[in-house]
């Protein structure tokens, strides 16, 4: 069978909406038909890892919490991805950002104040931004392709992390593990529900996506960035610079991608630990598209990601589903989304081969 | 240092580089036609699952390659499809192809993990495989051959070969290679499907060649050493053999030297482990710099192909 | 903290001022509920599969008054953990085992918002009024693969493959240390950290490193058998199990292995917890208590070996032999424990120096 692609005169926005949803509805329908056929409780890991998530009211701060630095970092992502800038290195970046704030926490130990935080937060932009300023140096000096560079500054910064707790930041009361001190009590982020663990991070990564969408298309910077990735021609022509596009998307997903790292260090995880890097930045790639690119969709997308893994996580406790069942699931989500994908853009028609065959 | 710890040493280093080695020459081919998969990762742990449990339930080794293979192939086909087919982001579907692997080949793999298989013994005759000296020609399994008799085929194949010659040229230009009448799809599918068979091999290398148990992750991360690599030798095969073992001596070295106590033991294991990626960034500077364009990335690296209609 | 009326109440008002966090009530006549979270997946041949071991011992020896006990794999040190152990609070289980050092502080947290659930910290020490921690003397173990070690190397050269140098390896490496130079004072030891829990292929990779490099017996502290399979491989003098019998994987050269059996200790603490005499502290117990265990000797030990193995064993289990009695000197030959004195457990689970014979890593 043979498919032709035709290209729609406009992006479907049925298919634009509704492509995301059938996925979802797919994976869990597919799902468990695969499930229950190789022996496990089909019905009920659908049941654990798409709904309980979100009809159990307790879950919900997880999801706020799972969700934040992936919406944060996605927008991003979003925003380079429609300059047709391709920093894949977000893991890094977060890394960074991670790093560079309690550079400041630690050395101000019990010596801070009010401005610890704001001044943790700026270095964990900074440090994002700083580390996606390489591959944007190396693309517009040297033509360096920035996936490549990014992926691999992103290994190169895990490293840095072990050898950080491992040597010089290493908790002197920590019994020899490789892990810093507790951050001083200002350089914590603040919970904004009593009796939850909902922190500050989850209402920036709301604003975050706000301010984004609003930029996006409503100011010239937005209509820069979608022009050259959309039309690099025309943009030359119409005065953008492509090398200063291709700066700002990459200081801009590094920077949030910072931020990401800042919110998290400083507020789920309280220290630096080995176990900092958790795929955030690779997953929010993948949450960047499932957003469509755009600021509002990456706040779905972030959240449909976080129901899984919080599902995930349920499924485990209630029905005893591996923990690897649950990544299979994600990735049959996702291999579905991206194929739903070219329905927004394209009609598919089945063809007869001949007509296709050299054409 | 003695002859015999040299000897040693490389036995060991030629043992590491292997996998890296096969699953890179995979996704060099992969990338010269254009595309860039970045699920190497979850392939080859596809790979090592099928391939322990081949190796464990018949016993035999060269069917548990071959079926690693044809699983790597498998796998390899949803990322074409999506990316071919449907013209899906690569980057992406990379990805979840590695979340994928990881998550398939543990769920394959339980019930799998307290038991024991035996390596792939050496191809030569005893005689020369533990010989003190001729060990270091003599004393690998046929992966390690098979690693070094691809080198030479993927070269051939992409300089000499009017197949790889297409193949280059839908990876540099697909426009033009689709309106000289080239199937840029076909090409690509088969070059995807190569790769998977290769880093399906890799995979297998692990239960195989270096460890004969089957763990979970077990591959940990040397698919993104191998995509590393790709880079790193400029996309060229012979640069790719010498990558390979100089990562895998970079990765060895770390344990010799540590095991010694000697001066080298002194540089934390971190700057070791960050070594290859790093270098690897140096040489994609230095290649910028030489402006060298036969060392280039392929031009239609990482874009879908989209002929417009 | 006991069971009793009290603590339900300050539950139920816990429960009442967070809202969102629930908490249910559970009736004692339903089966305990027992929660286990891992860092890694119970089918590791090791550590995680020793702690799920225990847990299938429990639920045969309780029966009905547990239910099937909760397994989570996977679960990183970080805030994921913290989501898990409250699910597994909330889903009403009273009595949760978190199994790595990393859940410490989180273990802390969530233990403060559920007053009437009973934690255990595995190799851990922050505790409170529902926080005990607990771990297993595996250095007594070492001391036993120690003696083996001593009295069959021929190079009187070993390995040590570690994964990080905090204390519990440190004092695996000098406990074994110690006992093989009771036997041969030249007897030395090159620990080779690889900074991971789990990569088979770099643990294979450093052993055979350190084989090539002279020494003919290998020991581990990583969770699998990869080192144990290439000594079988070189066909060196041997090596040693570590977490379970792993002799499937190295019949001749696993000389023994030390066996995690943390079963009586999972028994004793959901009777306790069923009987409302659960009280926090620290446990750690050992050979004596049958936490830790000797496996079978491999057919390559020879008898005098065994019943010299056997000797520090017992000798252990009737208090008459420790391992950290001076005197004993640090890897530079200064002494460090005077003789007669033991190290405390205080001083054990700090400890972050070696002893002489060891050649101590940068």
């Amino acid at each position: 069978m043979q498919f032709r692609l035709e290209k729609r005169p406009e992006p479907s926005r049925l298919m634009l909406y509704g492509t995301p949803v059938a996925a979802v509805v797919l994976t869990m329908f597919i799902g468990a038909i695969i499930f229950s056929l190789i022996g496990y409780d089909g019905i009920g890991a659908v049941r654990e890892i798409f709904f309980t998530p979100l009809t159990n009211a307790f879950k919900w701060q997880d999801l706020g919490v799972k969700a934040a630095p992936l919406i944060i970092i996605g927008v991003g992502l979003s925003i380079a991805y429609r300059a047709n800038v391709w920093n894949i290195g977000a893991e890094g970046q977060y890394i960074m950002g991670g790093l560079a704030a309690p550079w400041g926490a630690l050395a101000s130990h019990g010596a801070g104040g009010w401005w610890t935080l704001p001044a943790m937060m700026i270095a964990g932009v900074a440090g994002g931004a700083a580390y996606a300023a390489i591959p944007a140096l190396l693309r517009t000096r040297l033509n360096v392709n920035e996936i490549l560079t990014s992926l691999m500054l992103t290994y190169a910064s895990v490293q840095l992390i072990y050898y950080l707790v491992r040597a010089p930041w290493k908790d002197p009361m920590g019994m020899g593990f490789p892990q810093t001190r507790r951050f001083a009590s200002e350089a914590l982020l603040p919970n904004i529900i009593p009796g939850t663990i909902v922190h500050a991070g989850v209402p920036i990564a709301i604003i975050v996506a706000l301010v984004a969408w609003f930029i996006m298309t409503r100011s010239v910077f937005g209509y820069q960035m979608r022009v050259v990735g959309a039309a690099p021609h025309a943009a030359r022509y119409g005065g953008f610079s492509e090398n200063k596009t291709i700066w700002l998307a990459l200081l801009v997903s590094g920077g949030l991608a910072g931020l990401a790292g800042m919110l998290e260090v400083a507020g789920p995880f309280q220290r630096m630990v080995p176990g900092f890097p958790t795929n955030y930045g690779f997953t929010a790639i993948i949450v960047a598209f499932l957003g469509r690119l755009n600021p509002l969709g990456v706040i779905f997308a972030g959240i449909v990601m976080a129901i899984t893994f919080v599902g995930g996580e349920i499924a485990q406790t209630t029905i005893g589903l591996s923990n690897s069942a649950t990544g299979v699931f994600q990735a049959m989500m996702l291999f579905f989304l991206l194929a739903g994908d070219i329905l927004v853009r394209y009609r598919v028609r089945r063809v007869t081969p001949q007509v296709e065959a050299r054409a | 240092m003695s002859l015999e710890l040299t000897i040693a040493i490389i036995v060991t280093v030629v043992g590491a580089s292997t996998p890296i080695l096969i699953a890179a020459l995979g996704e060099l081919v992969v990338e010269k036609s254009g595309v860039l998969n970045l699920g190497v990762e979850g392939m080859m742990l596809v790979g090592a699952i099928t391939g322990f449990v081949v190796a464990f339930t018949t016993g035999n080794h060269y069917l548990a390659i071959l079926l690693a293979a044809a699983a790597g192939v498998a796998t390899s086909m949803i990322f074409g499809f999506l990316t071919l087919s449907l013209s899906a982001n690569q980057t992406a579907t990379g990805l979840a192809l590695t979340i994928f692997g990881t998550g398939f080949s543990a769920l394959a793999g339980q019930g799998y993990s307290a038991r024991p298989v035996t390596l792939l013994g050496p191809l030569f005759p005893a005689e020369l495989a533990t010989h003190p000296i001729w060990r270091v020609l003599f004393g690998y399994s046929a992966l390690v051959y098979f690693s070094l008799a691809m080198v030479f085929a993927v070269w051939w194949f992409l300089k000499k070969s009017r197949a790889g010659l297409i193949l280059r040229a839908v990876g540099e230009n697909d426009l033009s290679a689709h309106s000289i009448g080239y199937s840029v799809i076909g090409v690509r599918y088969a070059a995807v499907a190569f790769g998977g068979a290769m880093a399906g091999i890799a995979g297998a290398c692990f239960p195989l060649l270096l460890t004969p148990q089957w763990a979970e992750r077990m591959t940990a991360g040397r698919g993104w050493i191998a995509v590393a690599l790709v880079v790193f030798a400029s996309w060229k095969p012979f640069r790719l053999l010498a990558g390979a073992y100089l990562f895998g001596l970079v990765m060895t070295m770390e344990l010799y030297a540590k095991a010694s106590g000697g001066p080298l033991s002194a540089i934390p294991a971190e700057l070791w482990s960050a070594m290859p990626y790093l270098a690897t960034v140096v040489v994609l500077v230095l290649i910028s710099i030489r402006r060298d364009a036969s060392t280039n990335a392929p031009a239609c690296l990482g874009r879908p192909f989209l002929p417009s209609n | 903290m006991t069971l009793n009326r009290r603590s339900m109440l300050k539950a139920g008002v816990a429960a009442a001022t967070l809202p969102l966090l629930g908490s249910k009530a559970f009736a004692q006549s339903e089966p305990l509920k027992v929660g286990f979270m891992l860092i890694g997946t119970v089918n590791d041949n090791g550590w995680n599969f020793g702690h799920a071991q225990g847990a299938k011992f429990m639920k045969e020896q309780l029966g009905d008054l547990v239910a099937e006990p909760t397994i989570v794999e996977n679960v990183p040190e970080g805030p994921d953990c913290e989501r898990v152990l409250r699910e597994l609070a909330q889903s009403g289980h009273k009595l949760i085992f978190a199994t790595s050092f990393g859940y410490g502080d989180y273990v802390i947290k969530v233990a403060e918002q559920f007053p009437d659930v009973t934690f255990e910290h595995a190799t851990g020490y922050q505790r409170s009024a529902n926080v005990a921690t607990y771990n297993a003397r595996f250095h007594e173990g070492r001391a036993v693969c120690g003696t083996i070690a001593g009295h069959m190397s021929q190079t009187g050269k070993a390995g040590y493959i570690g994964s990080f140098p905090i204390p519990e390896v440190v004092m695996g490496i000098n406990a074994f240390v110690l006992a093989a130079r009771k036997v041969n004072p030249d007897f030395t030891i090159t620990p080779v950290y690889i900074s991971t829990w789990n990569d088979p292929a770099k643990e294979a990779d450093a052993a055979r490193a350190m084989i090539d490099q002279g020494i003919d017996i290998i020991a581990q502290h990583t969770d699998g058998p990869a080192a144990l399979q290439v000594a079988e491989e070189r066909g060196i003098v041997g090596g040693f199990g570590q977490g379970a019998d792993m002799s499937a994987f190295a019949p001749n050269a696993q000389l023994t292995s030390i066996i995690d059996h943390w079963g009586p200790h999972y028994v004793n603490s959901a009777q306790a917890v069923i009987d409302g005499t659960w009280e926090t502290g620290d446990r750690w117990p050992g050979l004596k208590e049958g936490e830790v265990q000797i496996g079978p000797y491999g057919p390559k030990v020879p008898e005098d070996v065994v019943a010299a193995a056997e000797a520090v064993k017992n000798g252990q289990i009737d208090g008459s032999f420790n391992i950290f009695t001076g005197p004993i000197n640090d890897h530079t030959g200064a002494e460090k424990v005077p003789a007669g004195v033991t190290l405390t457990d205080a001083e054990l689970l700090s400890m972050d120096w070696y002893v002489e014979g060891v050649i101590p890593p940068a």
